[in-house]
């Protein structure tokens, strides 16, 4: 056997899937058509964002690499949300897009157990029964054996970008697809469909005039991503908003035609929550005008990326109507905007591991199952590492639940009801995202790493002394009743004279900052950790309300149902259901019961045959 | 995202035996803790979680709030797995009136015992493993409506209107719901700051809390009412009383005090069925002696007063008003219960005080009137009740009366200018309790909404 493991394409999830398997000591092989563009930002110069800030923070807490690379090649940093509620706030940061990547490769490089080549993989290798994956073929001929095979190929897959009349086998601009390897899927019998995701031009900064746009600055206070670090110091720049105009709107109708998305070039389903600028005017008519974000990709060029106007007009049209915009009459395009079609893998095909039904040892992440957004492929690739090396280890795989992790919603909605667009993270999918506050990651998840074993011995310290130290707050306001003297010291606190300071904060108008002044072992606390505790006080209602429904939900996630579980042999099962259970071949009652279309009787049935099963044994 | 709505375990409590006056009732519990539960509202020499299986203890149910008794009861205890269900369950026989059954059933309730839903035993009984593959044929259907109720709620027992007009107001709250979501999702973009009309959470509110009313109606027709004739001696109540009859039930006659013991009939007015008492008249007078039969029947007369649905109050137009009547009326004065009626004006043809009703028993005139009033006390202002969009079971009330809860919560929130992400909250727990009458709203269908509605995506 050449390698243990073999990780397939060099973005953000096989970074996270490379170095999940290289960091359990697996040798690692990491193949990519080009090294030069690992870990690259195709679309926006950003990372984070509302859910996908918290996967980043939960990709952290598991071990995983983005937050680390994110913090040391930011360039502003914006906590989101600040006025809506704790719970949905959402840390965000502009990228430099050519340091992160550098700092992406650089980091496997560096990397023990892992091996980085340059070459296009065009078909797997299966053993003789065809029922398990053992390695890959590439483009130039090569053969490489593993006993586990990671996908993560993103757009690359049969990728082809369309600009107006102009179309190309390109996963990005620039860069030739992966040709082959869908076809072979294909071939191997799996569902393989199509999809389309677009980008918009990147202009020249000193074309723009920013006397005619708002400036947007990011926080003055950075804070990091990782748990690893307590604060991080790095340059900040801003962005620029300017918006669209009625003249612009005409342009785009009149040459709506040579869209490739009008014309009926593109057949693939673009996503719905990040439309082109074409589909913005289209769908919306009586808008006057749609924002448009200058974001600058980074400190060592003068590209400047045009956030919310993705297009694949001709490239005059896109200068045309780019010049009717305040702020852009002469712009400069060095790139034009593109949309990219691209094969995905119908992700219901997969394990809630992210191991393929069909072939074994096969994991697949990232874009590749009909995702969009760097931190959602990036949460993919590191739990098909870990589940790959899971299984390499002859070990359950790890199943974080929706109740638990953005993650556990991202990978489950996937799973379980598939996708037919780019599916993108909502805090809005998560039905307990009151207690998936993205600076709780760590509490929730750091153990779960550290049973795996993705955990230095310095982490596991410092997380030990920050449990401990919650603990000892929590327990001192559990305690701790206000007294005459402290009301004298801060007014406030006078109608809460007599009762514990754990109750006294549940009161909207009491926050930390206010115990902290009568409470010095609380001031010397670090901030980020007192907010934690105090939010943790503050939405004890909400969470215990949710709890009950949770345990209802955990109890159906426990019943276990085999994967050999006949479905045929049931009596009375309705056809349908039956017809989607066999598809999606869920492991517990609870993910059978989130199917959509399986009636609640039918789980009953299951049920039925599951108890009457243990009995038997 | 979709929720499973099953629940195979958590405690549950229904009536087995018909609802209405007998003997006995049984009210079944299954579930679990459902034995311990029920030990907490019941007072015995020995506790029923220390009891044998399948034994009978004898004890009395209580309020552990109020102290107050509710009934004598037998209950049978039964463990795991060997009772219908397969779950630890017990069988409350208690005494068999309605009011001593919705009390016991509230008791339970408020013990944390959830309302079982049709067939419901028989689907655990099922799951558990308790009935062989043949029967299970059979039990098929029963779990068809369950599963249909947990999921859609049963469509054909929704009537059409009541459906759609849930369906409305589920519609609103995912519209809400939607902008709220968009600036949580999209916090950078033109829809920052979206404004929520708490106008639109009252006038849901409103809403919901009359369909939640319309119960009542539901239960009105169902059960029906206790309607009472009251007035002095000699006002003619058991003339009235026989017209509304239609026959010849109380015995009438000039002289004064001949009712002596109330009179039950059934009679139905606008289709509402009605246990109508003719009572004793009051008589306070000292000049005569009261005889004892006639005083003990005026005292079980005011009695069943106090207790009526609905009062007809008489009052004999050829006397006027005495004293008496005027005591009575004052002291009953906002009771919309009560309803005055100036009798005999064929007799005496004076018009009547404001608020009465005219009556003449000998030409029927004022009948028509009164049977107007009756219905519309009994059914509040619905024009027509076939047009009335009517709730029927108290699941239904209860998921109301919760969606409802959840909608006030919200709009308190909002006015304390509380965060979107706790308002949100409430709003998506409203939502998702209507979801389970007209069909669970998924994360999809709020995204739909969000999409549809606005233009964003940088």
């Amino acid at each position: 056997m050449d390698f243990d493991a073999i990780v397939i394409g060099g973005g953000h999830a096989g970074i996270e899937a490379a170095m999940a398997l290289s960091r359990l000591q697996f040798r690692t092989l990491f193949i990519t058509q080009s090294l030069d563009a690992i870990g690259r930002l195709s679309c926006n110069p950003a990372v984070g964002g509302l859910a996908k800030g918290n996967l980043v923070r939960e990709i952290d807490a598991l071990g995983g690499e983005m937050a680390h690379l994110i913090d040391k090649t930011m360039i502003q940093f914006r906590m989101l949300n600040k006025s809506k509620g704790p719970a949905v706030q959402a840390p965000r940061a502009q990228a430099d897009k050519q340091q992160y990547s550098l700092l992406a490769k650089h980091t496997l490089e560096s990397q023990k157990h892992l091996h980085l080549f340059q070459d296009t993989v065009t078909e797997l290798l299966t053993n003789t029964t065809g029922t398990a994956a053992t390695g890959v073929k590439t483009e130039r001929g090569k053969k490489f054996c593993a006993k586990v095979v990671v996908v993560t190929t993103g757009t690359f897959m049969e990728g082809t970008i369309f600009i107006g009349p102009y179309s190309a086998s390109s996963g990005r601009l620039g860069e030739p697809a992966a040709v082959g390897l869908g076809t072979h899927l294909r071939n191997l019998g799996f569902d393989v469909g199509r999809l389309k995701t677009g980008t918009p031009a990147r202009v020249l900064r000193q074309s723009i005039d920013f006397n005619q746009t708002e400036e947007q600055a990011g926080d003055i206070v950075q804070l990091p991503f990782s748990f690893d670090y307590d604060a991080i110091d790095r340059p900040k720049v801003s962005c620029w908003i300017t918006y669209t105009t009625a003249n612009t709107h005409r342009i785009i109708r009149e040459n709506i035609s040579s869209s490739p998305l009008y014309s009926g070039k593109i057949t693939g389903v673009g996503p719905r929550y990040c439309p082109s600028i074409e589909d913005k005017v289209m769908r919306f008519p009586d808008r006057e005008r749609h924002q448009i974000f200058i974001e600058p990709e980074g400190l060592s060029t003068e590209e400047m990326y045009l956030n919310g106007i993705s297009s694949s007009l001709p490239e005059e049209v896109q200068e045309q109507f780019l010049r009717s915009v305040p702020g852009l009459e002469n712009i400069i395009i060095t790139r034009p905007g593109y949309a990219v079609e691209y094969d995905y893998l119908n992700p219901v095909q997969l394990y809630p591991s992210l191991e393929s039904k069909r072939l074994q040892n096969l994991f697949f992440a990232g874009q590749t199952n009909g995702t969009s957004g760097y931190e959602e492929a990036a949460a993919q690739g590191l739990m098909a590492g870990i589940n790959a090396s899971r299984k390499l280890m002859k070990k359950e795989p790890l199943v974080l639940s929706r109740t638990e992790a953005y993650i556990g919603v991202l990978i489950d909605d996937l799973v379980t009801l598939g996708t037919t667009e780019p599916y993108r993270l909502f805090t809005s999918r998560a039905e307990h995202r009151l207690s998936l506050r993205h600076d709780t990651a760590e509490m929730r998840l750091f153990e779960k790493a550290q049973d795996i074993g993705l955990k230095s011995k310095e982490a596991i310290t410092r997380f030990q002394e920050k449990k401990q130290k919650i603990e000892e707050i929590t327990e001192l306001l559990q305690k701790r009743k206000v007294t005459r003297q402290d009301s004298e010291r801060s007014q406030i606190l006078e109608k809460h004279i007599g009762k514990q300071l754990a109750i006294v904060l549940r009161d909207p108008e009491i926050t930390m900052e206010t115990i902290a002044e009568i409470e010095n072992s609380i001031a010397a606390v670090h901030p980020t950790l007192q907010k934690q505790i105090e939010l943790d006080i503050k939405y004890e209602g909400y969470i215990k309300k949710q709890d009950e429904e949770t345990q209802r939900v955990q109890r159906l996630e426990r019943l276990s149902i085999p994967q050999e579980f006949d479905y045929d042999g049931i009596d009375g099962m309705s056809a349908e259901s039956r017809e989607k259970l066999k598809k999606i071949l869920p492991v517990s009652v609870g993910q059978a019961a989130r199917i959509s279309g399986v009636r609640n009787s039918d789980i009953s049935l299951i049920i039925l045959y599951l108890t009457k099963k243990n009995k038997k044994t | 995202m979709k929720e499973a709505h099953i629940s195979l375990h958590d405690p549950i409590a229904a009536l087995a035996t018909p609802l209405g006056t007998s003997a006995l009732a049984v009210i079944r519990i299954s579930g679990d803790t459902c034995i311990e539960k029920l030990d907490s509202l019941f007072v015995s020499k020995a506790k029923l979680s220390a009891s044998l299986p399948n034994s009978i203890i004898h004890g009395i149910i209580y309020n552990p709030d109020t102290k107050e008794q509710i009934d004598e009861v037998m209950v049978a205890v039964f463990r795991r797995p060997k009772s219908y269900t397969g779950e630890d369950a017990a069988e409350i026989s208690c005494h068999g009136s309605i009011a001593c059954v919705a009390k016991i059933l509230e008791i339970l309730r408020s013990a944390g015992f959830r309302d079982a839903g049709p067939g419901e035993f028989t689907l655990r009984a099922f799951t558990n493993g308790k009935m062989d593959l043949t029967q299970a044929e059979a039990v098929n259907e029963i779990i068809h409506a369950q599963s249909d109720k947990a999921r859609l709620l049963a469509f054909h027992r929704l009537s059409g209107k009541l459906s759609r007009a849930i369906n409305t107001l589920k519609m609103k709250l995912v519209d809400i719901l939607a902008t709220i979501e968009i600036m949580i999702d999209y916090p950078d973009e033109e829809y920052e700051h979206q404004h929520i009309a708490i106008e639109t959470l009252t006038d849901i509110e409103k809403r919901l809390s009359a369909l939640a009313d319309t119960f009542r109606i539901g239960k009105t027709f169902q059960e029906g009412a206790i309607m009472a004739i009251a007035g002095k001696t000699n006002a003619g109540k058991s003339t009235l009383f026989n017209l509304l009859v239609k026959e010849e039930r109380s015995i009438v006659s000039e002289y004064h005090g001949t009712t002596r013991d109330f009179i039950e009939e059934k009679i139905a007015i606008g289709g509402i069925p009605i246990r109508l008492y003719d009572t004793a008249g009051f008589r306070t007078g000292t000049d005569k002696e009261l005889h004892p039969v006639e005083s003990e029947g005026i005292r079980r007369s005011e009695n069943l007063i106090s207790s009526a649905d609905i009062i007809l109050y008489l009052v004999d137009a050829s006397e006027g008003m005495t004293p008496d009547d005027n005591l009575y009326l004052e002291s009953h004065r906002d009771n919309p219960r009560i309803i005055p009626v100036w009798n005999k004006t064929d007799i005496q043809k004076s018009s009547a005080p404001d608020c009465f009703i005219s009556m003449s028993c000998e030409t029927q005139e004022g009948l028509h009137e009164i049977e107007k009033t009756v219905s519309t006390v009994l059914l509040g202002n619905t024009k027509d009740i076939s047009e009335t969009v009517m709730i029927d079971s108290q699941r239904q009330k209860e998921i109301i009366d919760a969606a409802f809860a959840a909608v006030a919560q919200a709009k308190k929130q909002l006015k304390a200018h509380a965060s979107y992400d706790l308002i949100a909250f409430d709003i998506r727990e409203a939502v998702n309790h209507l979801g389970m009458l007209t069909g669970e709203v998924t994360t999809s269908d709020i995204l739909n909404t969000m999409f549809d509605n606005f233009c964003v995506g940088k």
